[in-house]
């Protein structure tokens, strides 16, 4: 039982970290039809912005703050200087936001120096609680409970307010959105930075769980990140957040049963899923042609 | 077209004489090993230019074919004896491994939009780089290991001139398949897939032929890269292997055999020149930023590259020695190309 309870945590919490990528990528997806390869540089940056804000100021919420605020003026940059020049594209568009991947990548260690940095949990989200025989590690539950909000006020936003009722438009059909007379760029550039913004988060969060951070994590957390995407269903929000929970359960679960197979389960699931059901799991709308 | 190729092959076997008698002329250490290093991943960027510049699909995992050819090389030479015959059977150990690796993520995912294969690509190759450093039994991880080399390779002069008949061979071989009724089908496909399709052919089979192509030459690039360090650790499987083919393929120019060639001896020699520089000031120990943003203003300003840039110059020129003003015509067909 007590096992039991804790893979189960150990895997929600993973997968809420990764759904706070995933989330951004899959909506950058399915409004702009750009594959953000970047998003692990933002992740990344998001991580070391917040770590070191909160080092100085010792106070884990202005970290988090602070990782969001880099998160989404990064994304800001990224959107003006990286992605609106080559609009419409998606050859150039893949490869340069890989371009802009390694340069920020290296960035981190420039600025913050190069080996990995240890990051201690704030001392009031440290420890665990003991119910009955059953160890609940208090951060990995911050986790859980941040990764619900923010699903719960991002549906919210997306299906009963103006604000998502045009994202939404934008989703399903961009030139229509436009004849009617928004302004579609202005809500792109907006979605790249809250979707910068998320991964920023996701990175701060993830700091203290793994306890270290370091820059090539970028990268391999953005690799989840596609997979995820992949496994939901590009464009897909409650998809992502279904489809982080499963690959993060299925890590979990493998790493303590299957060691060896832990590293391949989350590319055997995106490769099944490819097989019988390439538009995704959880996928509304069909894949269209071009 | 025709009428360039007598000047081509001038070119061609020029360019080959300069190479074959440059050894007799200056044998300096460093200078054969840039050059041997060029060669490899010009043969890398030439089979990476097959996906991106020739059929139009993104490839993030071509390192992991690269490391595939370099670690069964590796491998090979170490477990079982270090003859030449060993070294041949590795070669097409590799190029098995890597054709069949390449047919399989192919057929998963070029079906889908470009998007799938790049991520899945990438996600194969952090997969791989991962395996590498785990599998410590055989790989010994990130710290690598060294292994004896065919005795003949020793030489630096004999292996400069294998590397170059590779490279020879590898180049007409590109050069026939790109100017087969297959190579021009895939280009078909870069152009506009879907009326490839609406005309009969399986577009599908054709993206997976490219893919097994350029796996099967990439980790013919990874053997001779393992051979000419006698060593190999994980950084054979890491993204800078990519990141450099992409780079030299889209300097050089894309849709062309000559241009990741090209890409790869400036990259190269950048390298070379900047880890030289790195000794004087410490920034340039991190030129991939350098590198990444010269990438990124490559992709924007100018993406057709050093070859497609001259040859967009010589279509202009005669064209306007033939007194026709089609100028715009042609550049809009030549951006075409690209996308």
């Amino acid at each position: 039982m007590e096992l039991l309870v804790n893979l189960v945590i150990n895997g929600l919490a993973t997968g809420m970290l990764i759904f706070l990528l995933a989330a951004g990528l899959t909506l950058i997806f399915g409004l702009m039809d750009v594959l953000n390869f970047a998003h692990g540089g933002l992740f990344v940056w998001g991580a070391y912005a917040g770590i070191f804000t909160y080092m100085f100021t010792e106070s884990f919420l202005i970290g988090i703050v602070g990782a969001i605020v880099t998160g989404a003026l990064l994304g800001l940059i990224t959107e003006k200087l990286i992605i609106t020049p080559v609009y419409g594209n998606h050859i150039q568009q893949i490869l340069i936001t890989l371009g802009l991947m390694l340069v920020l990548q290296e960035m981190i260690k420039v600025v913050f120096g190069p080996n990995g940095v240890a990051v201690k949990t704030p001392s009031y989200l440290a420890g665990s609680w003991e119910i009955g025989d059953v160890i609940i590690i208090k951060y990995r539950l911050f986790i859980i409970v941040v990764g619900f909000i923010i699903f719960g006020i991002f549906q919210y936003m997306l299906k009963k307010t103006k604000v998502g009722l045009v994202v939404r438009a934008g989703v399903q059909d961009k030139e229509m959105a436009q004849a009617l007379g928004i302004h579609i760029k202005r809500v792109f550039l907006y979605v790249f930075m809250v979707g910068a913004a998320l991964a920023a988060l996701s990175g701060m969060l993830m700091a203290p769980y793994s306890g270290v951070i370091y820059a090539e994590m970028g990268m391999e957390y953005a690799i989840l990140g596609f997979i995820v995407v992949v496994i939901g269903g590009m464009g897909s929000f409650s998809g992502s957040l279904l489809a982080a929970i499963l690959v993060g359960l299925a890590g979990s679960f493998m790493a303590y049963y299957v060691p060896v197979l832990s590293l391949a389960v989350n590319m055997i699931l995106m490769a099944i899923v490819l097989i019988f059901r390439p538009q995704g799991l959880f996928a509304m709308r069909k894949e269209r042609s071009t | 077209m025709k009428m360039k190729l007598p000047l081509q092959h001038l070119c061609f076997f020029l360019m080959l004489a300069i190479l074959v008698l440059l050894p007799f002329v200056n044998d300096s250490r460093t200078l054969m090993i840039l050059l041997t290093q060029i060669f490899i991943f010009g043969i890398l960027a030439m089979s990476y230019d097959i996906l991106l510049g020739y059929t139009g699909i993104v490839s993030f995992g071509h390192a992991m074919f690269f490391g595939l050819g370099a670690y069964t090389t590796a491998v090979m030479l170490k477990q079982m004896e270090p003859t030449l015959s060993t070294f041949f059977l590795s070669i097409v150990v590799g190029m098995l491994l890597a054709g069949f690796i390449s047919f399989l993520v192919g057929l998963l995912t070029l079906r889908l939009k470009s998007h799938f294969f790049a991520m899945l690509t990438l996600a194969f190759s952090g997969l791989f780089l991962v395996v590498a450093e785990k599998w410590r039994s055989v790989t010994y991880g990130n710290d690598g290991f060294t292994f004896r080399a065919p005795e003949i390779f020793r030489d630096r002069m004999t292996f400069y001139f294998f590397v170059l008949a590779c490279l020879v061979v590898i180049f007409i071989a590109l050069y026939r398949f790109v100017n087969s009724p297959t190579g021009r089908i895939l280009i078909a496909v870069r152009e506009n897939e879907q009326r490839t399709k609406s005309l009969g052919y399986n577009t599908l089979y054709y993206k997976v032929i490219a893919s097994i192509v350029a796996g099967t030459v990439a980790s013919l690039a990874g053997s001779l890269y393992a051979i000419s360090l006698r060593f190999v650790n994980t950084s054979v499987m890491t993204m800078d292997i990519t990141l450099d083919a992409l780079l030299m393929t889209i300097i050089g120019g894309v849709g062309t055999l000559v241009g990741p060639l090209l890409g790869s001896a400036v990259i190269e020699y950048a390298q070379h020149a900047l880890s030289g520089l790195a000794r004087d000031y410490p920034i340039f120990e991190r030129w991939i930023i350098f590198f990444g943003i010269l990438y990124i203003l490559a992709v924007i300003f100018f993406p057709k590259g050093i070859i497609g840039s001259l040859r967009m110059m010589f279509w202009k020129w005669r064209l306007k020695r033939k007194g026709i003003n089609q100028s715009s015509v042609t550049l809009s067909q030549e951006k075409e190309r690209f996308e």
